[in-house]
């Protein structure tokens, strides 16, 4: 830590090249509006950051400061061509660095738009967390099924083979429904958490059991998981697609909300200009809590007040 | 090899053959024994035979029918929509591309003509052409959801960067589209293009300060922000004209309002509440009125004076809040509309505000139409300007308890008997099966 702070400011830029997003690297992360005044300072984060990464987050947030203060001096009004890929830095997960030395002060031209940032903006967490809303998981009963025989003596299937070739089974606590196909395999969809998700597929396998298969519970996996939540606040949907728009889709005469796919963690938030915000695509609960905080600093800098 | 002639029995038989064919003949009696084909088969044949095309060093192929139907349809929507050359030299190549793409070389053909019309909707949001997807679709004859749905498979299959197109952008072309010059209608209703951009866009711009133009379909909005600004032009005579009569009299594109004649009433009733909300901020009004009627006539004064009017509505509608924050007096008069009452309530202690008592008194009247929905300390109460979807929830969603579980517990028999048919139930409903098919 003492070597880095002995250096010059370089500036943490990855200059990535225009229009390319490299998947290897993580390259995501939030941004501030420009010219805020907000310096940013180090945070007390209390997202599940091991102690070396918020040492690295806190040194590239004390040398951006320093290359802002130099840029803004330098740059004047400086406009560069747009549709240049923002300078993008490494939120949370940093597995490199930018070599002091290698990269040059200017590497691509800065618009008002796309402004410099920050690691992560001076304010602390949230505060507000995502609720789990759909949990999809499948598990392998592991034995063929006779659809039939199941819809006929089970009380909470129903099995309409023109339309769909699988029965569909409800119970009612956890309030959840299973497509339940001949191969033997089962997905089950409608839980709140990991293990109602669990303790429902458990209960359909023991239905089925009892119909006399000889059911067995292999590789049960979360496939999906849902979440929603509220900032509290309207959000500018056409600012957000302007300065976003290599992970934005806003096409207000197909869908009103904006649709946002983050590369990392690899998320797809549906955002509305009432302020909710629905996350989706995640694999465990901690992709879903990360996906907001790295989504609500950028909305805050899109929270308009008249 | 034949060896013995039959007519003579010699055993002197030669090969000699005549011209091609070859025949064994006996030299004795000179009949000739036996002989080969007369013909050869293809196989055997080397040269002389046709080159097949697969074979042939020919490259290009020719384009099918669909295609070439294609392509003239696609030159005829950009001679439609009146592109460049350039634009439709561009398209054509690019629906070339996207048809023989192996996504889209197998689908039917209306989507094939769909494809068609993203295609021409990409390369004009390329090259900062303002087209609306609606306009598209009307042109093609589809729903803005298919088309969007066939959108984006193909700016997908074939990695185009989609960019948005603001509503700005589109607002040009469509106030030009309306025929409102001098010579085409009367003088009342005459009105120069240029005059209708810069009302049209000053309200847009106000529009959207006060949250209702994000996310919601754009041509609605456009048309009940022109006609509102064609109307405000001249007040004293427009006024009486209905959207309805606007639009023929403008010869309005049918595609614009026909389809979504209620989503233009909407907006229209949402800029007029929004001009309203300004208009009472007027300090020269006194405590007058401000009906959405008749707010037509003050548009041209709040356009011109929106930034001032928008801080200074907002201020008062915080001032109002706080006022309400004091307990006790301030819940009688929140319940009762009347003016009368609110104008005795001893609340009224902000003295730079010059019409507090018309702010208090529009505020109840909305407090009421939504304390009914929304719990009371909701964060939107204290925005003066919000987008419309908060402040109508038509319904509370309540999230019910979750059992707190580990996913591993026991599981109990009788729960799992209680999903399970008896066997009376089975009987009865074969039974019930068997009557409903014979019938």
């Amino acid at each position: 830590m003492e070597q880095n702070s002995s250096h010059p400011p370089y500036p943490q830029v990855l200059a990535s090249p225009p229009g390319a997003m490299t998947p290897s690297l993580p390259i995501f992360s939030p941004m501030m509006p420009y010219g805020t005044g907000l310096t940013p300072q180090p945070v007390q984060n209390t997202n599940s950051l091991s102690l070396l990464e918020e040492q690295q987050r806190q040194q590239q947030q004390q040398q951006q400061q320093q290359q802002q203060q130099a840029a803004s001096q330098q740059q004047g009004g400086m406009v560069g061509g747009s549709g240049q890929t923002p300078q993008l830095y490494h939120s949370q997960v940093s597995t490199t660095t930018a070599l002091p030395g290698n990269t040059p002060l200017y590497t691509t031209p800065l618009t008002p738009m796309t402004p410099i940032t920050p690691a992560t903006p001076a304010s602390e967490s949230s505060g507000i967390v995502p609720q789990l809303q759909n949990i999809v998981s499948t598990v392998n009963l592991g034995c063929k099924l006779d659809l039939k025989t199941i819809a006929l003596r089970a009380r909470n299937a129903e099995y309409n083979p023109k339309r769909f070739a699988a029965v569909i089974m409800r119970i009612r606590e956890p309030r959840t429904t299973a497509l339940i196909f001949s191969s033997g395999k089962m997905v089950c969809t409608g839980a709140k958490s990991e293990e109602q998700s669990r303790l429902a597929a458990r209960k359909y396998a023991r239905v089925v059991q009892k119909l006399g298969f000889p059911a067995k519970f292999l590789d049960f996996k979360i496939q999906n998981m849902v979440g929603s939540c509220d900032v509290k606040f309207p959000i500018r949907l056409e600012g957000l697609v302007l300065t976003h728009q290599q992970f934005s889709s806003y096409e207000p005469e197909l869908f009103p909300g904006l649709i946002y796919r983050m590369i990392k963690p690899r998320i797809v938030l549906l955002i509305f200009v009432s302020g909710k915000v629905v996350l989706t695509g995640a694999k465990v609960r901690g992709e879903i809590y990360e996906a907001f905080e790295n989504i609500y600093p950028i909305l805050k800098g899109f929270r308009k007040t008249t | 090899m034949p060896s013995n002639c039959p007519e003579c029995g010699s055993s002197n038989v030669v090969e000699d053959d005549l011209y091609s064919q070859r025949q064994w003949v006996c030299v004795d009696c000179g009949s000739v024994v036996s002989e080969g084909h007369l013909t050869t088969t293809l196989s055997e044949e080397t040269q002389g035979i046709a080159v097949p095309y697969h074979a042939s060093t020919e490259e290009s192929k020719k384009p099918c029918r669909n295609l070439i139907a294609g392509y003239s349809r696609v030159r005829a929507l950009c001679r439609i929509l009146r592109l460049s050359t350039d634009m439709e030299s561009a398209v054509v190549s690019l629906f070339g591309r996207a048809y023989n793409h192996p996504n889209f070389i197998y689908v039917t053909l209306t989507k094939k003509e769909i494809l068609g019309g993203c295609c021409v909707l990409s390369v004009c949001r390329q090259c900062n052409w303002p087209v609306a997807m609606g306009t598209v679709g009307y042109l093609l004859g589809v729903e803005n959801a298919t088309l969007g749905a066939v959108y984006r498979e193909f700016t997908k299959a074939l990695n185009i960067e989609i960019s948005t197109v603001g509503i700005m952008d589109m607002l040009e072309s469509f106030c030009y589209d309306f025929k409102l010059g001098p010579q085409q209608v009367e003088e009342v209703f005459a009105e120069p293009p240029q005059r209708l951009v810069d009302r049209t866009s000053a309200l847009i711009e106000l529009a959207a300060d006060a949250w209702i133009v994000t996310g919601r379909h754009p041509l609605p909005l456009l048309v009940a922000a022109v006609y509102l600004a064609w109307q405000s032009l001249n007040p004293t005579v427009r006024m009486k004209y209905t959207l309805i009569k606007f639009c023929k009299i403008g010869q309005a594109p049918e595609q614009s309002w026909r389809r979504s004649r209620d989503s233009v009433v909407k907006r229209l009733k949402e800029l007029r509440d929004v001009l309203c909300k300004l208009g009472r901020a007027l300090p020269w009004l006194r405590g007058g009125t401000v009906e959405p009627n008749t707010v037509v006539q003050l548009v041209d004064d709040i356009l011109k004076n929106r930034r001032a009017l928008l801080m200074r509505a907002v201020r008062n509608y915080e001032h109002q809040l706080q006022n309400e924050a004091q307990p006790a007096q301030m819940t009688e008069c929140d319940n009762k509309p009347s003016e009368s009452n609110c104008s005795d309530s001893p609340s009224s202690k902000t003295p730079e505000l010059i019409d507090p008592i018309q702010v208090e008194c529009e505020s109840p009247s909305d407090k009421e139409a939504t304390d009914c929905q929304l719990p009371p300390n909701h964060w939107s109460k204290s925005h003066l300007f919000l987008p419309p979807c908060v402040k109508s929830r038509k319904r509370q969603r309540v999230d019910a308890p979750q059992p707190e579980v580990t996913g591993d517990e026991d599981i109990s028999d009788s729960e799992i008997e209680s999903y399970i048919r008896s066997q009376d139930e089975i009987e009865m409903y074969l039974k019930v099966q068997k009557k409903l098919k014979e019938t």
